[in-house]
Parts: structure tokens; C-alpha cells; sequence
């Protein structure tokens, strides 16, 4: 394999695309749009046309919030995390995973915004000088959470970018046609010398150092979100690290699951190979402990904390209305992923990709419980809701969420290097001295 | 005509009237009375001295909503009635004021009035089509006229019929002259809560065909046998207040309250012990009770002579077998009677109450006849059972509505005029009205609303509601209120008794001598309390000084001022009527078997009365005190009825007696017996306007024609089957569990703990944060449980106060209510069922001064005020809703949807309070408007805020006064000694959140 080849393998991915990308994204852009049309009818009639049922106050959309800030995670974690501990075989799916985490972030930003009952003032949450003298206020967790997404926007997005420097340049070199000017522009006259590759080294590494604390910091505050409200089911110190293993948990799965077709799709076979597939999958089992783990002293200290409220609430979440919702989401995240243990589980790309469908669908029931059990069953049995039913357009706005996110993603797969050329080529030149895919401790 | 929906007409017209009325000269007072709206808007250019932009014009009045006649005060902005509240200084209701009361408004403002007259054309004669097409008052009335002429002419005046509700006062006077004038046509005042069997038996025992005062305030035992003397029973109002009063703590004891029904209801459900008895076994009940008082000797106040009558009369009763019967225990019967006569209280100081409508099966004029006799040798009669204020209640009888109903049929009435009655909806169905009406060849209507029964008017005269009216009352012996128009009418509608002068003069003859020739019913009003007045003397609450100098038009604007006056009435004094003692009481006590699975009981409902109030958006919209429900009525069954018939809560069930049939929604609740069902009164409505129709059920279908021997409507005991169908409809309801689980949101202390001071307080917490500052006032509110008693009048009174929109019930499945202030409602049934501990919790915003709220809201919307309020910015919220996810008592309320105030009941708006928008959120601050207005008042009078000058709408309400509202800063107010009672706690304390609201536990006893 030589150099060229890789350049050649890489950017045909930008050629004039097939009939499968464009049924891809025809979908992807339909459910962006049903989701669009949803949106706007509840601005115009009320947020009453979603389900909320009082005093479930909070459902569907910051279930995915969540979700899709979980999703980023996963993201920075292969990118950057994995860079900063020189797993080589992060290489493969770096890109894709950089990709994930801006437009993963992207999507779950407009959730707190959409779930508002005046959306059109979100902007009043931003301190910013105004002639009324009106402020923010800083003791409120949705203040902290809206810096803590526009920080890890502003930062995965920059990262992205800088990854992305080295590849737009061979990409300008390559592709002959409009976007030629774009990326000319977009590659801030890279020519690879020495020095530039210096700097972008160094950079790079700068922001692998950058966003690595940011995994936990912005899903410490999310959490937050919730365990700084004094409800119960809500209400635990918990939540930071629980949260944080969450996310890396189910951002592996959505990892797993987008990486499985996507390697088929593009013949990347060569670059994507089942060990490291077999490596996201002990990532996910061990965060899957961690989880099962998290669900068990919750449960332990509701228990030992002898309150009725937490009990109850507990309680209620197992064995109330709400039951089949709890225990699918045990049964996802805590009890399938124990099949992992199992290496002919985790080097079967058709088990692997099963397995990481339910835990995607376990870890947003996991927010989902979370959200509408708590609220649903809080201090005041007087308040005590039915069971809560989302209607159309809170579906409509989750599919639509999904509409935007591949949408944004197969733009950009057909638009720019879906694998890095760069580290590919770093990775070959050292794959003589190590072996093939195995990890090196060494500087590069 | 220049009338109009635009509020901006109103307030110009609304203005000249208000000027006129300033100069209170009678010739301007015909001017504001005339029916003629004026026909050009003059501009404002020389306002009138007594009207401020901005500032609320208060009229005394009197509610039209029952037949209590309460005291009410309605309180005006810019010409429009925006608010009614009791009026403090009316002896009936002293302040307070119920859900229904409150509603007035929507009646008034109701979307679904007539706009004007209208008269019927016939389109299709064969298909029964026609329509109602609008006429000027002009033609309608001459229409009127010339038909009750041609009648007269011929002779047939008395085949004339006109059908009015109970009237009293001058109305009454008008009405009873105009009948005369119209040739004797037959007159009958219809109440379906007509207390038939409670006259009749008094009118046999003491020869008294009277509703007594019962003085709830002097009543150590109280024994109520399913009276609703809380909700719609004679005058709830000032029962409840009064029941509050003597219910309080004092001297180490509290009065003991008892309640016999067969379905628990929101009175039963204050009673201190309440006794689940068969129906119609209350008489049979009361008369063991005498039995035994007389047997054991504990008769007070009765003569050797009477009492061994009674004996004879009653001693064929079995103690024993009346208890198997109703299902109590021998020894439960034997001790109640023994309490009831209890020496050590004394003579007088215990009283028995037979229900309305509770007490009014099959042999309900008995029944009624033994609570009366168990009054009687409990020596209560002239006491807590006072025959001189007795009511004044005179109403049809139900047997002279069925006579009227044979009348029609037979074709003897060839023109009914109906005026604000709806026997179509309120006659049992075998009696089948709306047929008989239909044989009526023309039928008048001078009702406001539309109903079932004005859907068969050919002629429609619309005729002012209360609040646009002149009028007045007289509900018990002494008692006069006085009903002034607080503005002009919304549409082209006239006063009843203008009407019927008009028609009275131009009918012509010797009695057209009768109406005045000018000033209308006004002038006949006043002209008659020109007559009274001066009869009477001045006023006994006038000043003394100018007793001498001041006139009838000093008295009359002092009337209207107060809204009525009272006068000393001779004492009555009650003999037993010998007559009595040879009627076969205990054989007509006894139950028939009525060969069915179930027995039915229909009941009041507390918010729609007969049903008179479901075309009001709050009254369907407030959920119902005992079943939470909202928005619909339906079957209240046990869970092991619903097992056993193979229904579960919703599944719509046919319902069958030997009298009709109805299909109505299954709603589950333990407090009935297992072989009876119940129904509300007032829902099933099908042309009542677009708020009423088509919901619930109305059991009305399901009762015999046949009336009981008192002729009253034999309510309860009817014999059904039911049949589950394979359909759900299930009925909104806003609380899902009673049980409060061990969370100490109603806390209860039992009086005995209360006296031996063994009370466990609540332990002050520690905090981290620095203690809010409140350098002026600290707002405070403290709410007795012990008085409470679930009524709605605070939530219906927080409604109008605060703009708080109705959803309707489609949001109500998903709990969208917007109620600030709900009333919510605990129990522990206990095993045997007899003593439910039941408690009702009013929740609004408590104002923590460590609120979770406040600190969540990333965009202070919410804050906390330095007088302690915990503030809702409406126009900065974003809508993010973590301050009502916080709210551990959830009191916020989210604006799903842009409220709705169909026209013309934006009318009743507060222009003191913002109308929300869609996405915000909302809550309770403690009528800041009515503290800010307080305030005011204070500063315009140079002297600080004192005690009492604020009150928010559900404290100024509350019938029991139970909510008292003031400044903590002041540690004289009676809001601070209260929450340092020995009773205090705040709900959910444990949490730290410090509210503003104070609750003071239930006081219970036992037995």
C-alpha cells in the first residue's frame, strides 16, 4: 500500500456520489424537514401540542438533549481521548468520530432551545449588555449548561477543523471541480512543510488536551441539570459520573453502529478492521458496568436514605407505570452488553452492531426514565400524573433531530475526508516498527 | 343599536349610566333603568366626579345563583363587572361567598345569552325545522300582548301559565299582580330542590309548612342525615361560616359533628364520625333515636303530655332492627341517641338535620318527620331549629309542577311563559315536560340562556341578568336584601319586571292601574321599600343623630349602599299538632324492597346546583370536591360493584330502572355501599349552551314520576340494574390517589393530643445562605385545615381575580389545569368504612423564602420580593419550566396554549392583572394587585397597612374562614399569632424551603 493509494482510496469518497448517498440523504433531509414543519407548529400553536401531561414538565426533548450530548461524547472520547493515549487504531474512525461529535452537539443545542415556551427569546439566556439592565442568572444550572455546549461546540468544531487542515489541502490537490475554491480557501494555503506540519502537530495535540476534559466537564454539568434540582430521582451526587459513564457508553454504541455500514458502504475494510471493533467493544462493556453499577447505588441509596420520597420514586420507576420503560433500559445497558464478555460476540460485526442498536435504545430510555419517572411521581401524591404520551410532533421533532444529524453528517462525508489521510499515512510509517494496528507508546 | 361586543362601547355607555346614577334623582334613575339603550356615544369630555380610570366602583348586591340570597358586593373597572364577592356586612353569608356565587359572572358574560328577542318561524312544518329570527323588542312584546289579550278577551286567562323560580321580595309582588292582570293565569315558582317532604313534615307536626333556621353556631352534636349543608343545602354559605365558628377549638373541647349517608359526601366529609346507612333508612334511624330518648327519660323541654304521645307514636319502633336495617350497629344507635340528649349539654344545644335532596326517597316526609321529632325531644326547636328567621322558602311543590305538566298535556294551558326555569331538564323523565310543553300552543320565554326547556320557546324575550338588574330579596323572615345593577346590559335584553309592567299597562282594564305609569320595576322596587322602610322605622344599624332629620332617600341610598337591611321579627311560637300523633309514622318509615340489583342515589352537585350552573367554564373546569373529577359526571360505584359488574373506571355502563334508562362512565370511589350507586345532579345537559352540552350524565331519565307524599321528587332509593358496554369514556379527574402515603402534606392532630399539649412542632432548620431581608413587610398566609372543608370557593374566587383561563376538557386528561390554587384532598378509609379521615388541603404558592424556583430560573423571571413574595415575571420568562419541575408542591402553572376568553367573557378580565401568554409561566403571588391596592388605599388615608386591609380573593371568599392572609412583620397581626400556633406546620418543612403559607393541622376526635 503506498501513500498515493491512500490519498486515491480516501478522497474517491468525494467523488460525484451514487444513487445509495443520495436515498441516504434524501431521507436524512425528509425527516429534517417533517421535524422542521413539527417545530414550527408548536411555536406558532403552544407548547401544548407536544404530550407533556403536568407536572411532567420535561420529556422527550431534553431526553434527547441528553442523548445527543451523550452521543458527542463518544466522539471526542475516540478523537481526542484515544489520541492523547496513542491507541493507533483510533486512526480509522477519528474523522468520522470528530464529524459526530460537532454535528452530535449541534443537534442536541436546538433541544433546549425548541423545548422552550418562547423559543424565539432563547437568546435572553446569554449575559449579554442590554439598555434594560437585565442579567442571568448564574445560579441556575441551564445557564451553566448553556457555556458548557457553546464551549464544546466552539471547541470540537475547532478541532475538527485543524484535523481536518492537512486532508482539505490533498483534497484541493485532487478534486478539479467548484468545491476547489472552497477548500483552497478552507485549507489556509497548507503546503506541508515542516514547519506547518510542526504547528499542526502541536496544535493538534493542544486540542486532544482541550476537549478531553471537556468530556466530563459538559456532561458533569448536564447531569447537573437535573441532580441540582431538589426532586427526587434527580437530586443525587451521582449524577456527574454517572452521566459521563453514560455518555461514553452509549456514544460507543452509536460509534459502533454508524462505523459498521459506514466501513461496508466505502470498502474501508483495510482501515476499519474487526479488532478495532473488538476494542470499542470492551470500551462499551466496561462503561456498561459502570453504568449497571451507578443504577445500583441509586437504587442503594434511595433505600438507605430511609426518605419516602426517594423510595417512592425508585419504587415507582421499577414497579410503577412505568415499569416497562425501566426494565427494557436495565435489560440494554447493564444486562445484553454482559455478552461481551464473549470474544465471538465482540469480533461478530452483526452482534456487535445488534448489540450497540439496543444499547443506543436502552441509554436514551435511560434518560427518558429518568426524566418522565422523576417528574411524574415527585413529592405530592396529590400531583401524581397518568402516564405520560408523547404525541406526533414530539416524534416528529426526534425524528427530525436524526433527519438533521445525517443530513449534516453525509454532506460532509461526501464533502471532505471521511478518514484521515494524514494519520493513516503517519500510522503506516510507523506500522514497519510496531506491527500492524498494535498501539505504541512512543511520540510521534 | 349601538350594542355591541366592543369593550370600548361599553366603558362610554357604561359612564353615562354611572353619571346618571351619581345624581341619584329618580327621574335619572328611570333614565339608567330604561330598557332603550342610548343610541349615540357622547364623548367623555366632563368626567363624572365619582368614576376614576382605574379605580374599582363596588355595588352591594344580592347573589341570584340560589335561593339563599347572600349579600353580595361586585366590583366594577371601567363599567364592567369584573369580580363579585360576599358582602361582610350581610347577615345570610357575613363575607363569604361559594363556587357558584362566584360563577355569577360567567352567566352574566356567558357567550351563549340571548343577544335580543327572537321569535320562532316556522321553515318546514313537515320536518319540524325552523328557526329563531331576531324582531325589535317593540314587535316582540305587542306579539305578547296581543295573545294574552285575545285570551283575556275570551276569557281564558287562567289557561295561561307562567313558570318562574322561587321569587321573593318585590319581584314576587309584581309577578302576583301581573298574573291577576293577565286574567288569573296559574303562577307556579318551580325549585327542583323544592325541601317538599322537610315543609310537609313540618307542617304536620307543627303546623309550619317551613324551611327553619337551623343555627349550626349553637350546636354542640350536630347529627346531619345526608344533608349537604356545606354545599347546597338551604344556605351554604352561612352554614359553613357558621359550622366553622362553632367548630373551633375552645375551652378544651371542640363540637362533635356526625354525618348518616349512604354516599360520603364533601360535608359528610368534615364530620368528625361518619356512618355509611342503607338509603332511605335515615327516618327510621331518627326515629329509634327518639325511642330511646323517650324510653331512657333524656326528653328536655317537652310536656309529660306530648312526650307519651310521642312514645305511643314511636314505640312500635325496634331499636334493634332499625339499626339491622340501616346497617349500624345497635350500640352506635343506642350512644348516638344517648350524645343527642346528653343532659350535660343542656336543653337546645344539639341538632338534627334531615337533607334536602339526601333525605328524599320514598318516604322522605316521614323521615323528616322523625329528625323533626328527634329535634323536638332533644328540646332543639326554638333554638338550634329557630322557626322566627325561618326561610322564606315558598317554591312550588314538584306534585304542582306534575299537575301543571297534566295541565299542559290535557291542553287546559294554551300559553306558558317560562322565565329562568328548566323543568325540561330538571323533571324526572317519565314526567316527560318537554312533551307536555310541546302540546302548549305558544310558549314565551323571558330567560337569559339558552336550555332545553327555552328551545321550545316560540317567543324569546330576554330578560338582564343579575348583575344588570334591580331587584331584591327576602330569604328568611327579617332579612331583605337588595340587588342594584353594577352595569349596563351586555345585550338587547330587558328587566323581567319591566317586561311585565309594560305588558300589564298595555293589556289595559282595571288592573293596568296596578303598574306604575312610569320609572318601570324600578320605581315598583322602590316604591314598595318606601312603604317597608317606612313601616319600619329607620334602620336600626343608622346613626342615631340623624334618626330625626334623615328621609327615605337618606334610608334608601343607605340600603343600597349596604345591600338590604334587617329587621326584628316576632318570636314564633311551635306547638306539636295533635293531628300528628295518629299518623302511622314507623310503618311508612320502613323500606320497600325495590326488586332491582342496585339502589340509586342522585345528589346536588355542589358546583352546577340542579344543573343551573354547567354552562359556566369554571364550574366544569374546577374539579369536583370528593371525585376530583372535571369536566363531566358520572356513576360512582365501589371497586368490588365495578368487579362484580365487570367494569372497570371509564367503561361507559347502561344504567336501567323501571322508569328509564341512560348510559353513563364508570368512576370508581370507596365511599358508597356496595350495593349503591350514585349520580350527580346537573350534568346531561343537550342545549345548554357549548360549555354544558353533552357531557356527563343526567340521572334525572332514571327517576320515578310518581312524587313522594310530601310532593317532592323521590331522589334516592331508586331500584336499577346495570349493564357494562364494551366502550370508555373515562372522566377527566385531576387527583389519581387520596392516599397521601406517610408524606405529611394534611397533617391531623387528634383533640386530645391538642389539649394535653402533646403536639409535635416542627424543628427550625439550619441554613448556609443568608435569611432573606423583608425591611417592610413579610406576606404571610395562614390556612386552618380544621375549617376547610373542600368547598371550591377560594379556586373559583382565584379564577376571577386572577384572569386564570379554563383549557377545557381535553387538556384536563393531561392535568393542564391552570388553577393558582387547588384543593387537594386526603384520606385514610378506614376498615369498617365509617370513619374516613378525610382532609382538604388548599395548595397554592407557598412563597418560600428559600424558594427552589427562584434559584433554577436562568433568567430571574422568578424572584423573591423584599415583602416576601415570590414574584413571577411573566414578560421576561423564556418558558424553560425547571422552576415548576423544582417546585416540590407544584403550584406553577405553564401557558401550553394563548388562553381563550371566548366573547363577551373577556368582559370579566381584571384589568388589574395581566392576561398571560402563550409559553410563560404562572402563579399564585398572593393577589400582589389587592396588596398593592391595600397599600394605596393606606397611603391615601395617611396611616400604615393595618391588619385585614388585605385579603386576597381566596381569603376574602372562604365561607368557613378558614384562610386568614396578613403581615408576619407584624407580630400582632393574626397571621403571626397563627402560625405560632400550636397547630402549625408547613407542608412538605422537612425540605427547607421556609413558606410563606402556614397550615394549621385538622383537629380530630373520636366519636
Amino acid at each position: 500500500m503506498s501513500f498515493a493509494k491512500i490519498n486515491d482510496d480516501i478522497l474517491r469518497t468525494l467523488h460525484a456520489p451514487g444513487p445509495l448517498w443520495y436515498a441516504g440523504i434524501l431521507l436524512a433531509l425528509s425527516a429534517f424537514a417533517v421535524g422542521a414543519f413539527a417545530f414550527l407548529h408548536q411555536a406558532q400553536t403552544g407548547l401544548g401540542v407536544a404530550g407533556y401531561e403536568h407536572p411532567i414538565l420535561w420529556s422527550i426533548y431534553i431526553t434527547n438533549f441528553v442523548f445527543w450530548v451523550g452521543i458527542a461524547h463518544s466522539g471526542t472520547l475516540i478523537s481526542a481521548v484515544l489520541f492523547l493515549f496513542r491507541a493507533r487504531w483510533r486512526t480509522a474512525v477519528s474523522r468520522s468520530a470528530e464529524a459526530m461529535t460537532v454535528f452530535a452537539v449541534a443537534t442536541a443545542g436546538l433541544f433546549p432551545i425548541l423545548h422552550l415556551g418562547r423559543p424565539w427569546f432563547f437568546y435572553w439566556l446569554i449575559p449579554y449588555p442590554n439598555e434594560r439592565q437585565l442579567w442571568v442568572n448564574f445560579r441556575s444550572p441551564l445557564v451553566w449548561d448553556l457555556f458548557a455546549i457553546t464551549t464544546y461546540l466552539t471547541v470540537s468544531a475547532l478541532f475538527l477543523y485543524l484535523g481536518l487542515m492537512p486532508d482539505i489541502a490533498a483534497a484541493r490537490d485532487k478534486v478539479k471541480d467548484w468545491r476547489r475554491r472552497i477548500y483552497r480557501l478552507l485549507a489556509l494555503g497548507w503546503l506541508g512543510t515542516s514547519r506547518q506540519w510542526r504547528h499542526y502537530t502541536a496544535l493538534y495535540g493542544f486540542f486532544a488536551a482541550l476537549a478531553t476534559p471537556l468530556v466530563i466537564s459538559v456532561h458533569s454539568i448536564v447531569s447537573w441539570d437535573f441532580a441540582m434540582a431538589i426532586l427526587p430521582g434527580w437530586h443525587s451526587t451521582i449524577f456527574a459520573p454517572y452521566f459521563v459513564a453514560g455518555a461514553i457508553f452509549s456514544g460507543t454504541a452509536m460509534v459502533i453502529t454508524l462505523l459498521i455500514p459506514m466501513r461496508r458502504i466505502f470498502r474501508l475494510e483495510t482501515y476499519i478492521t474487526v479488532h478495532h471493533f473488538e476494542n470499542l467493544s470492551k470500551l462499551m462493556l466496561t462503561t456498561s458496568l459502570i453504568v449497571g453499577y451507578a443504577y445500583l447505588v441509586e437504587f442503594f441509596v434511595a433505600w438507605y436514605s430511609g426518605s419516602p420520597f426517594e423510595q417512592g420514586t425508585f419504587y415507582d420507576r421499577m414497579f410503577g407505570q412505568y415499569w416497562v420503560y425501566s426494565w427494557v433500559m436495565v435489560t440494554c445497558n447493564t444486562v445484553l452488553p454482559l455478552l461481551l464478555f464473549v470474544k465471538a460476540v465482540r469480533t461478530s460485526l452483526t452482534a456487535l452492531f445488534i448489540l450497540s442498536i439496543f444499547v443506543n435504545i436502552g441509554m436514551w430510555l435511560e434518560r427518558y426514565v429518568i426524566i418522565v419517572t422523576s417528574l411524574s411521581h415527585d413529592f405530592d401524591p396529590a400531583n401524581w400524573s397518568g402516564i405520560y404520551q408523547p404525541t406526533w410532533v414530539e416524534a416528529a421533532i426526534t425524528v427530525g433531530s436524526f433527519g438533521m444529524f445525517f443530513t449534516l453528517f453525509l454532506l460532509f462525508i461526501k464533502n471532505f475526508p471521511s478518514v484521515s489521510i494524514t494519520e493513516m499515512k503517519e500510522t503506516m510509517g510507523q506500522a514497519a516498527e510496531v506491527g500492524p494496528g498494535g498501539a505504541s507508546q512512543e511520540p510521534v | 343599536m349601538k350594542q355591541g361586543n366592543s369593550p370600548l362601547v361599553e366603558v362610554v355607555e357604561r359612564r353615562t349610566f354611572l353619571k346618571v346614577l351619581g345624581s341619584a334623582g329618580p327621574a335619572a334613575a328611570i333614565t339608567a333603568c330604561s330598557p332603550i339603550p342610548p343610541e349615540k356615544i357622547i364623548p367623555f369630555v366632563t368626567p363624572p366626579e365619582d368614576v376614576i380610570p382605574g379605580v374599582a366602583t363596588w355595588y352591594a348586591s344580592v347573589c341570584g345563583e340560589c335561593p339563599a340570597g347572600c349579600g353580595t358586593l361586585v366590583r366594577t373597572r371601567e363599567g364592567r363587572a369584573v369580580k363579585v364577592e360576599g358582602n361582610p356586612e350581610h347577615p345570610v353569608n357575613r363575607g363569604g361567598l361559594c363556587v357558584r356565587g362566584q360563577s355569577t359572572l360567567q352567566g352574566h358574560y356567558n357567550p351563549d345569552r340571548f343577544a335580543g328577542p327572537r321569535r320562532r318561524r316556522v321553515t318546514d312544518a313537515t320536518a319540524g325545522r325552523s328557526v329563531l329570527e331576531a324582531i325589535p323588542w317593540e314587535e316582540a312584546q305587542q306579539d305578547l300582548v296581543d295573545r294574552l289579550q285575545s285570551l283575556r278577551a275570551a276569557g281564558r286567562g287562567d289557561r295561561v301559565a307562567v313558570v318562574t323560580p322561587l321569587l321573593t321580595g318585590t319581584l314576587a309582588k309584581l309577578v302576583s299582580a301581573w298574573v291577576e292582570a293577565l286574567g288569573g293565569a296559574r303562577w307556579v315558582q318551580y325549585e327542583p330542590f323544592g325541601y317538599e317532604p322537610i315543609r310537609e313534615a313540618h307542617d304536620r307536626i307543627f303546623g309550619r309548612p317551613e324551611l327553619p333556621h337551623f343555627d349550626f353556631s349553637a350546636a354542640d352534636l350536630l347529627v346531619s342525615f345526608g344533608a349537604d349543608f356545606l354545599e347546597t343545602f338551604g344556605s351554604p354559605v352561612g352554614y359553613a361560616r357558621d359550622h366553622a365558628v362553632q367548630r373551633q377549638v375552645r375551652n378544651g373541647d371542640k363540637a362533635r359533628f356526625i354525618q348518616l349517608e349512604p354516599r360520603l359526601s364533601m360535608t359528610g366529609a368534615s364530620a368528625d364520625v361518619w356512618h355509611s346507612i342503607t338509603p332511605n333508612t335515615e327516618g327510621l334511624v331518627a326515629a329509634a333515636m327518639v325511642q330511646i330518648i323517650v324510653s331512657e327519660e333524656r326528653a328536655q323541654g317537652v310536656t309529660n303530655e306530648v312526650l307519651s304521645q310521642v312514645a305511643d307514636l314511636v314505640s312500635t319502633v325496634s331499636v334493634e332492627s332499625a339499626a339491622d336495617i340501616a346497617g349500624l350497629p345497635v350500640d352506635t344507635l343506642r350512644q348516638l341517641a344517648r350524645d343527642f340528649s346528653d343532659p350535660t349539654l343542656g336543653p337546645g344545644r344539639t341538632l338534627a338535620v334531615g337533607g334536602g335532596v339526601g333525605v328524599c326517597g320514598t318516604s322522605a316526609t316521614a323521615a323528616q318527620s322523625a329528625i323533626a321529632l328527634l329535634n323536638y325531644v332533644a328540646g332543639n326547636i326554638g333554638t338550634t331549629v329557630d322557626f322566627t328567621t325561618a326561610s322564606t322558602f315558598a317554591a312550588a311543590t314538584y306534585a304542582d309542577m306534575q299537575e301543571l305538566t297534566q295541565a299542559m298535556r290535557s291542553g287546559e294551558v294554551e300559553l306558558a311563559i317560562i322565565y329562568n326555569v328548566n323543568p325540561v331538564f330538571n323533571m324526572p323523565g317519565p314526567v316527560n315536560f318537554a312533551e307536555a310543553l310541546a302540546q302548549v300552543p305558544f310558549v314565551t320565554s323571558l330567560s337569559s340562556l339558552p336550555d332545553e326547556t327555552t328551545a321550545q320557546a316560540d317567543l324569546l324575550l330576554p330578560s338582564h341578568t343579575a348583575l344588570e338588574s334591580w331587584g331584591d330579596s327576602n330569604p328568611r323572615r327579617g332579612v331583605y336584601g337588595l340587588m342594584q345593577p353594577t352595569m349596563q346590559p351586555i345585550f338587547d335584553t330587558r328587566h323581567v319586571g319591566d317586561l311585565m309592567i309594560e305588558v300589564g299597562r298595555a293589556l289595559g282594564g282595571d288592573t293596568a292601574a296596578n303598574f306604575p305609569t312610569r320609572g318601570g320595576f324600578y320605581r315598583f322596587l322602590r316604591d314598595e321599600w318606601e312603604q317597608m322602610l317606612t313601616e319600619a322605622g329607620p334602620p336600626a344599624e343608622s346613626d342615631e343623630q340623624d334618626a330625626q332629620t334623615r328621609d327615605f332617600e337618606d334610608d334608601w341610598a343607605d340600603v343600597l349602599r349596604r345591600g338590604g337591611t334587617s329587621f326584628p321579627v316576632e318570636p314564633v311560637t311551635i306547638a306539636v299538632s295533635s293531628a300528628f300523633f295518629e299518623t302511622d309514622l314507623v310503618s311508612e318509615l320502613t323500606p320497600v324492597d325495590q326488586g332491582h340489583s342496585y339502589t340509586l342515589i342522585t345528589y346536588p352537585s355542589l358546583h352546577f346546583f340542579d344543573g343551573r350552573g354547567a354552562n359556566r367554564p369554571w364550574l366544569q373546569e374546577i374539579p369536583e370536591p370528593m371525585l376530583k373529577t372535571t369536566w363531566g359526571s358520572g356513576l360512582e360505584m365501589t371497586e368490588d360493584t365495578a368487579a362484580a359488574i365487570g367494569a372497570v373506571e371509564g367503561q361507559v355502563v347502561t344504567v336501567t330502572s323501571d322508569h328509564g334508562q341512560v348510559d353513563a362512565s364508570v368512576i370508581i370511589t370507596p365511599y358508597l355501599a356496595n350495593d349503591v350507586v350514585a349520580i350527580a345532579i346537573g350534568q346531561g345537559h343537550t342545549n345548554f349552551g357549548r360549555y354544558a352540552d353533552n357531557r356527563g350524565v343526567n340521572p334525572m331519565v332514571l327517576l320515578a314520576a310518581e312524587p313522594e307524599i310530601g310532593g317532592g321528587v323521590r331522589w334516592s332509593g331508586t331500584g336499577i340494574d346495570l349493564t357494562p358496554r364494551a366502550l370508555s369514556r373515562p372522566i377527566p379527574r385531576l387527583q389519581r390517589t387520596f392516599d397521601q402515603e406517610d408524606r405529611g402534606m394534611a397533617q391531623s392532630v387528634s383533640l386530645a393530643a391538642l389539649v394535653a399539649g402533646d403536639v409535635h412542632t416542627e424543628e427550625h432548620s439550619f441554613s448556609l445562605h443568608a435569611e432573606h431581608d423583608h425591611p417592610v413587610h413579610r406576606w404571610g398566609m395562614a390556612i386552618d385545615l380544621d375549617a376547610c372543608n373542600g368547598c371550591n370557593a377560594c379556586v373559583a374566587a382565584c379564577y376571577a381575580e386572577n384572569n386564570v383561563p379554563v383549557m377545557g376538557a381535553d387538556r384536563m386528561r393531561r392535568g393542564r389545569t391552570m388553577s393558582w390554587l387547588r384543593i387537594e384532598r386526603f384520606d385514610t378509609p378506614a376498615a369498617n368504612g365509617d370513619k374516613p379521615d378525610n382532609r382538604f388541603l388548599p395548595m397554592l404558592c407557598q412563597q418560600c423564602d428559600h424558594a427552589p424556583c427562584e434559584t433554577v430560573c436562568p433568567v430571574f423571571a422568578t424572584y423573591h420580593t423584599e415583602e416576601g413574595l415570590n414574584a413571577q415575571v411573566y414578560n421576561r420568562c423564556v418558558g424553560t419550566r425547571y422552576c415548576s419541575n423544582n417546585c416540590p408542591y407544584k403550584v406553577r402553572r405553564f401557558n401550553w396554549f394563548m388562553p381563550e376568553f371566548e366573547t363577551p367573557l373577556n368582559l370579566q378580565l381584571n384589568p388589574d392583572v395581566t392576561s398571560r401568554s402563550s409559553g410563560v409561566m404562572e402563579k399564585c403571588t398572593f393577589c400582589v394587585q389587592r396588596i398593592q391596592d391595600g397599600k394605596e388605599t393606606a397611603r391615601d388615608e395617611n396611616r400604615p397597612v393595618q391588619d385585614g386591609d388585605v385579603s386576597p380573593a381566596c381569603a376574602q371568599s372562604c365561607p368557613a374562614q378558614a384562610i386568614v392572609f396578613g403581615d408576619m412583620n407584624d407580630p400582632d397581626s393574626r397571621v403571626s399569632k397563627l402560625s405560632d400556633d400550636a397547630r402549625a406546620y408547613h407542608a412538605l418543612g422537612a425540605f427547607n424551603t421556609r413558606p410563606a403559607v402556614t397550615y394549621l393541622k385538622k383537629v380530630t376526635r373520636d366519636g
